[in-house]
């Protein structure tokens, strides 16, 4: 009775082992001998290999140095770094790739199944387009900030988790959804790198896994507001001498046969302002906010043509032709539609100066 | 009884000579012969240690001086008289603190109990203090401990059936009940597991326990121990009963559940959302007090890829430079902090803050310094033990330290795969056990969805209209109006 006991809870131990699909070998992950690796930064090497760099020990206070290695696959890299390194490298806390902009031009296709098939390997990875020299940046910044991968990450995480409008932070998961969605566009934030300064350029669309073109500045903004976010904290408008805030904005886009309307209700409220009209005065704040709403007409027709040119529908205008009954439209016959659309766009903005008028 | 029917039954006849024989060699033992009215002799035999000399001159001695009566029965002023004829009989009566007296003229014995009443005061309870309420608890004195329950439940229908246990320390135990409320069942089942004893020393009532519990081998208490005479009415009324052991202040209810061992009689006192707050707590601390350390062992040792990076920053900094494995570190400490409480209960009161600056300050910083442990397995388990004491049954504490090393060793091997598998069997154990025969882990299994008002959080008073139906009460109601 009591060996039938014994057997069966042995049984029952390996079925529990086996059923939630844990090996019965597990690694050695004990924190103080690994290196936890935080980000991979990944440009194009030599004789078409690839080039990737990690900054090593992450997260402890002990003097960083950059290691980099010219190789055929992702996961020979990784291989390789162990080979250089004191501490087996693991991938566990992977938070960031950072890819170069000529390797994602090629694809990511590749790079991105590689990753998001690793077990060990969180799909919470940002994915970032590098414009320039990363490596040289991190190189520079050594000893003056020697945590700066952790602050990066900080970083990311922090405009992530409040849709703030200030940058289009994606991660692993949101990219592959919005690959792998029929008339979805995928996107990636782009930051420029160069030997001093690490900054924020714009949003990089994708067509399938390639990367096609970036939008920057106002173009970037007009895009947060009508998708990404729908929010911006700021939105600086130097050749009216306004700043808005707080912008908040509610589209609605009509499709037709051959045109689309986009009329976008915008909220916001005036933070600074150095021009000449007196905005307390209702009839020049109402010329102001003309002069805004024509501004933004202006540049978002412009996006919308852009994005025609570079034959990417971010906006999602193609879910529009989506019926209950009838069988959705190919990415292909969509996008041979979007050239052809003329765009009809119109703001209707609610901006309230910063004194309340008596 | 004749001496015919004595040998039937294998009893001895109580003769002079065969006491004195009995009393041989104990210093305190005392026979004394006295004369009663002038010409009728009294022999008097007791055990001066055990009765009350007082009484003794009060009851017995004064009464036979003034000869006042005709028989020595009429004489002695007390009403514990009762006449005896067996060796066996003297033998319980003079160890009990009687005094034994013999009138040869009408060959009559009799015992009467003038026991010393020597006991300490009632004091506040020192292993289940509450900062509202009764500060009553028991004392080591059987009968004072009785009155306690009695003052608090005056009802006829309370009994309390009296048994002796221990072939050697002949400990007086006390059954209590309510005759029409609790039911018949446990009653039963105690008194034929008293019954059924059979050892030689009692001292006190956790003895009782460990031979009238179901599972001798589980590391939880099957029967509540308590020192409160609140804890035992509010027991008795909810349709328990309560075992009163002699010369300890300590009783024993049953049956109990698991999730009795998480309330306290404050419970009661309080505003029942800050006493289900407080509950809740208890119940979460528990919780976190077996599994933090093991947790810790397991993330650090297997799944890095879990840890927050905010936190991995913080242990990798921590753990970067120590010579112990996360299993070695966490085992090492968590027996130093045994040792420590184990010294703080064994060494004198004067010396407990000696000892925490020991215990607290040196070792705690010092192994930090040293480099045997890291600063953050230090505030683990601080935070672990301190959420241990907040159990407030002290042998629920103790057997979760065992758990706890346990799961140390199962998270060390199988990561928190390992404490899933720790838990599901402690779950599962749980419901395996009894108390005096009835499910440990009701109301949850068997499940008693009346019962949710008063297990993880305590409803209001008013509100708590029946008793628990768990212990199958023969009175469901607590309001009178509805039985």
């Amino acid at each position: 009775m009591k060996r039938n006991y014994c057997v069966s809870l042995l049984v029952l131990s390996g079925v529990f082992i086996l059923i939630t699909g844990c090996a019965p070998f597990v690694e050695n992950n004990r924190i103080e001998e690994i290196a936890p690796v935080i980000f991979w930064s990944i440009d194009q090497g030599e004789e078409g290999r690839l080039s990737i760099c990690t900054l090593v020990p992450p997260l402890v206070k002990e003097k960083k140095r950059l290691l980099t290695q010219n190789v055929h696959l992702l996961k020979e890299g990784g291989k390789l770094f162990n080979l250089i390194y004191y501490r087996e490298l693991k991938l566990g806390q992977l938070r960031m790739l950072l890819v170069n902009e000529e390797v994602a031009k090629q694809g990511l296709n590749s790079l991105i199944n590689t990753l998001f098939i690793d077990p060990e390997v969180s799909p919470r990875l940002y994915l970032v387009i590098i414009k320039g020299d990363f490596e040289a940046y991190i190189q520079n910044q050594l000893d003056k900030q020697p945590n700066l991968d952790y602050f990066l990450y900080r970083m990311f995480k922090h405009y992530e988790e409040k849709h703030q409008g200030e940058m289009s932070i994606v991660n692993l998961h949101t990219f592959m959804k919005n690959l792998h969605t029929p008339l979805s566009v995928p996107f990636l934030p782009v930051f420029k790198a160069g030997k001093e300064s690490f900054t924020y350029e714009g949003t990089a669309f994708f067509r399938h896994d390639a990367m096609i073109a970036t939008a920057s500045g106002i173009d970037d903004q007009i895009m947060q507001l009508l998708s990404n976010d729908h929010y911006l904290r700021l939105l600086p408008i130097p050749s009216l001498s306004v700043t808005v805030g707080h912008i908040r904005s509610k589209v609605r886009i009509k499709l037709a046969d051959s045109s689309a309307a986009v009329n976008v209700e915008l909220y916001g409220r005036v933070e600074e302002y150095r021009g000449d009209k007196d905005i307390l005065d209702h009839a020049e704040a109402t010329e102001l906010n003309d002069q805004i709403q024509t501004y933004l007409e202006k540049h978002t027709l412009e996006l919308l043509q852009k994005m025609q040119r570079w034959k990417v529908d971010p906006l999602e205008i193609g879910r529009h032709t989506m019926t209950p009954f009838t069988k959705p439209m190919s990415d292909e016959a969509w996008l041979e539609k979007w050239q052809q659309l003329k765009f009809d766009v119109n703001y209707d903005i609610d901006i309230q100066p910063f004194v309340e008028k008596k | 009884m004749n001496n015919h029917e004595m040998l039937s039954t294998g009893q001895t006849p109580i003769s002079i000579d065969a006491l004195e024989r009995m009393l041989s060699n104990m210093t305190d033992a005392e026979i004394i012969d006295r004369h009663y009215n002038k010409d009728q002799k009294v022999t008097l035999l007791y055990i001066e240690t055990l009765i009350n000399p007082e009484r003794l001159n009060e009851s017995v001695i004064e009464p036979l001086n003034r000869g006042l009566h005709d028989s020595i029965y009429d004489a002695i002023s007390s009403t514990k008289v009762s006449e005896i004829s067996t060796m066996e009989e003297a033998e319980v009566a003079l160890m009990r603190g009687c005094v034994i007296l013999h009138d040869p003229s009408q060959s009559q014995w009799w015992s009467v109990l003038i026991e010393s009443s020597l006991s300490r005061a009632i004091e506040s309870s020192e292993t289940e203090t509450i900062l509202y309420g009764p500060k009553d608890s028991f004392s080591e004195q059987l009968e004072q401990n009785i009155t306690m329950i009695r003052r608090r439940l005056p009802l006829t229908t309370l009994k309390a059936e009296r048994f002796t246990v221990g072939s050697t320390s002949k400990t007086p135990v006390v059954m209590m009940y309510i005759e029409g409320l609790t039911n018949p069942e446990f009653v039963d089942t105690a008194r034929s597991k008293i019954i059924e004893i059979d050892f030689d020393l009692f001292l006190d009532s956790s003895h009782l326990a460990a031979f009238m519990e179901d599972h001798t081998h589980s590391v939880f208490p099957q029967y509540q121990q308590t020192d409160r005479p609140d804890t035992c009415a509010y027991a008795l009324d909810i349709g328990k009963l309560t075992i009163l052991v002699g010369n300890t202040p300590f009783a024993l209810i049953a049956p109990i559940t698991f999730f009795h061992l998480f309330q306290s009689p404050e419970d009661y006192i309080n505003r029942w959302l800050v006493a289900s707050f407080l509950r809740i707590i208890r119940y979460l601390s528990f919780f976190l007090s077996l599994i933090l350390i093991p947790l810790y062992v397991a993330l650090s040792t297997h799944h890095y890829q879990m840890i927050p990076m905010q936190i991995l920053f913080v242990l990798l900094e921590s753990r970067s430079k120590l010579p112990f494995s996360p299993f070695w570190e966490a085992l090492l400490m968590l027996i130093t902090l045994e040792i420590i409480k184990e010294a703080s209960l064994r060494m004198p009161s004067k010396s407990g803050q000696t000892l925490g600056v020991i215990g607290g300050i040196v070792i705690g910083e010092a192994t930090v310094s040293a480099g045997f442990s890291s600063t953050v397995l230090i505030v683990l388990v601080g935070i672990s033990a301190i959420a241990s004491f907040l159990v407030p049954n002290y042998l629920v504490t103790k057997s979760n330290t065992l758990i706890q090393f346990g799961f140390l060793v199962l998270s060390s091997f199988l990561g928190l795969l390992g404490i899933v598998l720790g838990i599901i069997g402690v779950l599962a154990h749980l419901n395996s056990l009894t108390s005096l025969k009835q499910p440990y882990f009701a109301p949850l299994a068997p499940f008693y969805w009346r019962g949710w008002m008063d297990v993880f959080i305590r409803g209001p008073l008013k509100y708590m209209k029946s008793r628990p139906e768990y212990l199958h009460p023969l009175q469901r109601w607590r309001y009178g109006r509805r039985r």
